[in-house]
């Protein structure tokens, strides 16, 4: 590492870096992929940066990375355009599309090509594809690898530097479990030195395991980002008894809040199973199901990102003679696309 | 800027593309230049309508006979070396890796003047050994003066151009097949055509020789066809109006590359 990226470094963390977008735009003609974006990724977490298909996480990423041009707005690591870093792959790595190789080109020449233009030695290429699993395979051509194979060798270009940033998009594109749960814990130990990253995902459930912090876009624009604790939301538990009320009466008694739920479950506000389980038999009632309750995540995603499919909107009113989907479908709700949404947005707020 | 240029390096010799390129360009001097020797020193070449010229200027053509086809491959390698890195999107780790997109640009540029300069060489050993065996099988001196090595080095230079002027095609024509085409169509079938058309015109006579192909031409100064009223470029200014089509396209080509987004 030169002197020069980590004499810029203010967050006192040899390890990582800090990235900060702020009000970042960006229109492709009269249509805004991105719009007015602002969010932070720390050091020495995993950042899941989430968001439906055409939400604008790629173009984000490409912002940050200087490959497109915002038209207003910045995308700044440790305070600097990623086009003004002197060695950009020892301070930035990263992997945006598992394509991008050619075709007739090996996969370790490919590595080559990139350790060339970063002034990295050869055996650091070598390094890489063991770490990656790929040694062998490598020395095909990459007109011939499973996408796993590219995931792979993207994932082995994005480290060749060992950069202090990681931005990986979709990663976890086309890998079998086995690779899932490699990638896995491979980012995890790469957080634990310290580094930033940040990987995208079109599934919340799919990075829950994995991230520290989210941040969801729809629509280009930022709808929830922080921990992924704070999106899990308080802990709570939920108890099927033969007698709701008096659990209840017995849980505010402890000092604990309990509500019915769906299905005459009822919902306890704590994560302290134990302390359940000691009022009702106190109480004497009996208890035939206790466990955690579980944000349902998909649920969760879809309600903040809901409605927002603009590709399918924008193409459904454009097709020439097509109806209005609330004419053909009178009685549609939750289930119609973009029309309808700011209606019930409407009656939700009536209720 | 070291470290780009050798990474265009390695990115040209890590695909097939490079050895069949040479092979191309080494057989082309090599057939052209025993054909040429063959025909320009028969007796009756001067009754024929052969192309005519000095001692000197019939021996840089020998040289210099497969540069007709040596050139257009080499247009060919510079639209590869940015088209192919479009069509694969290659083009996003290149700008990862040199993210100062002028610097990208000049890797290229040097790079491509570089192989260029190689492939030359390679054109060289093919025409300079099979063409000066051939004139001296024909009785004719294949080194009448000091001359003919300014043709060859020239020849070098002059296939770096035409790469350049390819690079700066591939960018302007971003769908790499098409690009080839209109790149080979232009300067093999169009501009041969319009010479020939123009140079009957005066005003035409005096614009056919600033066409790329005629500078190239000018610059390892050849022998001329017969019976046109076309003067052309001494060989000194034939260099320079080639290097300033390929200086106008790499320079357009660099333009675009800074302006442009990458997705
Ligand atoms: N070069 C471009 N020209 C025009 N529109 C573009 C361009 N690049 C992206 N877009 C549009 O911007 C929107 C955001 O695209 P983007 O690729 O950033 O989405 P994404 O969140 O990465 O989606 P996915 O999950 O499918 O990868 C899309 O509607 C896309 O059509
Ligand atoms: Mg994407």
């Amino acid at each position: 590492m030169t002197a020069a990226t980590t004499t810029t470094s203010t967050q006192g963390t040899p390890g990582g870096a800090h990235i900060e977008i702020r009000d970042l735009t960006k229109s492709f003609g009269s249509f805004t992929a991105v719009d007015n974006l602002s969010f932070e990724v720390q050091p020495g977490r995993i950042t899941g940066f989430l968001g439906p298909n055409g939400a604008g996480k790629t173009t984000t990423l490409r912002m940050l990375l200087g490959l497109v041009h915002p038209t207003s707005g910045t995308a700044r690591i440790d305070g600097r355009d990623y086009r003004d870093l002197d060695r950009p792959l020892s301070v930035v790595g990263s992997a945006l599309e598992a394509t991008n190789f050619h075709p007739g080109r090996s996969g370790r020449d490919h590595l080559r090509v990139i350790a060339a233009a970063g002034g990295l030695p050869d055996s650091r290429v070598d390094e890489l594809l063991e770490l990656t699993g790929i040694p062998a395979a490598a020395r095909k051509r990459a007109g011939e690898y499973s996408m796993g194979m590219r995931q792979r060798l993207g994932l082995a270009a994005a480290l060749l530097g060992d950069p202090r940033v990681l931005i990986l998009d979709e990663p976890a594109n086309g890998l079998d479990p086995e690779g899932i749960r490699w990638l896995r814990g491979f980012l995890r130990h790469l957080a634990g030195e310290g580094k930033t990253i940040l990987v995208s995902s079109h599934l919340l459930q799919e990075v829950e395991q994995t991230v520290d912090d989210v941040v969801i876009i729809a629509n280009g624009r930022l709808v929830r980002s922080g921990t992924m604790a704070e999106l899990h939301g308080a802990p709570t538990t939920i108890v099927r008894t033969s007698d709701n009320d008096r659990l209840v009466g017995a849980l505010r008694v402890a000092d604990v809040m309990a509500a019915p739920g769906a299905d005459g479950e009822l919902v306890v506000e704590t994560g302290d199973k134990r302390l359940v389980g000691d009022v009702a038999l106190q109480a004497g009632v009996p208890v035939w199901e206790l466990r955690d309750r579980r944000t349902d995540l998909e649920a969760l995603f879809f309600q903040l990102t809901e409605g927002t499919n603009r590709n399918l909107g924008d193409g459904a009113t454009s097709l020439p003679g097509a109806t209005q989907p609330g004419a053909t479908q009178p009685g549609a709700t939750a289930d119609a696309p973009t029309e309808t949404d700011a209606i019930s947005g409407r009656e939700g707020a009536n209720e | 800027m070291g470290a780009a240029i050798k990474s265009e390096f390695r990115k040209f010799f890590t695909t097939r593309l490079w050895w069949g390129m040479a092979i191309g360009i080494f057989l082309a001097a090599a057939l052209f230049s025993a054909f040429f020797a063959y025909f320009t020193t028969s007796a009756t070449a001067t009754e024929e309508g052969a192309p005519t010229g000095d001692p000197v200027q019939i021996v840089n053509s020998v040289y210099t006979a497969g540069l007709g086809v040596g050139y257009l491959l080499m247009l060919t390698v510079g639209i590869l070396q940015i088209g192919s890195e479009y069509r694969h999107k290659t083009i996003t780790s290149t700008l990862l890796s040199t993210p100062n997109r002028v610097r990208a640009m000049l890797a290229k540029i040097v790079a491509l003047l570089g192989i260029g300069a190689l492939y030359g060489l390679v054109s060289l050993l093919g025409s300079v050994t099979v063409g000066a065996i051939t004139l001296m099988v024909r009785d004719v001196d294949p080194f009448p003066s000091i001359e003919v090595l300014r043709t060859l080095a020239l020849s070098l230079l002059a296939l770096g151009l035409w790469s350049l002027i390819g690079l700066g095609l591939g960018i302007l024509i971003p769908n790499m097949v098409a690009a080839i085409l209109v790149g080979v169509g232009v300067a093999w079938i169009v501009e041969p055509l319009l010479s020939f058309g123009l140079s009957n015109l005066d005003w035409g006579a005096k614009i056919v020789p600033y066409f790329p192909s005629n500078a190239t031409n000018a610059m390892v100064n050849g022998v001329t066809a017969q019976g046109t009223d076309v003067t052309f470029l001494s060989w000194w200014a034939g260099a320079l109006v080639l290097a300033a089509y390929a200086a106008a396209l790499s320079a357009f080509g660099t333009w675009r590359t800074v302006r442009q987004d990458v997705s």
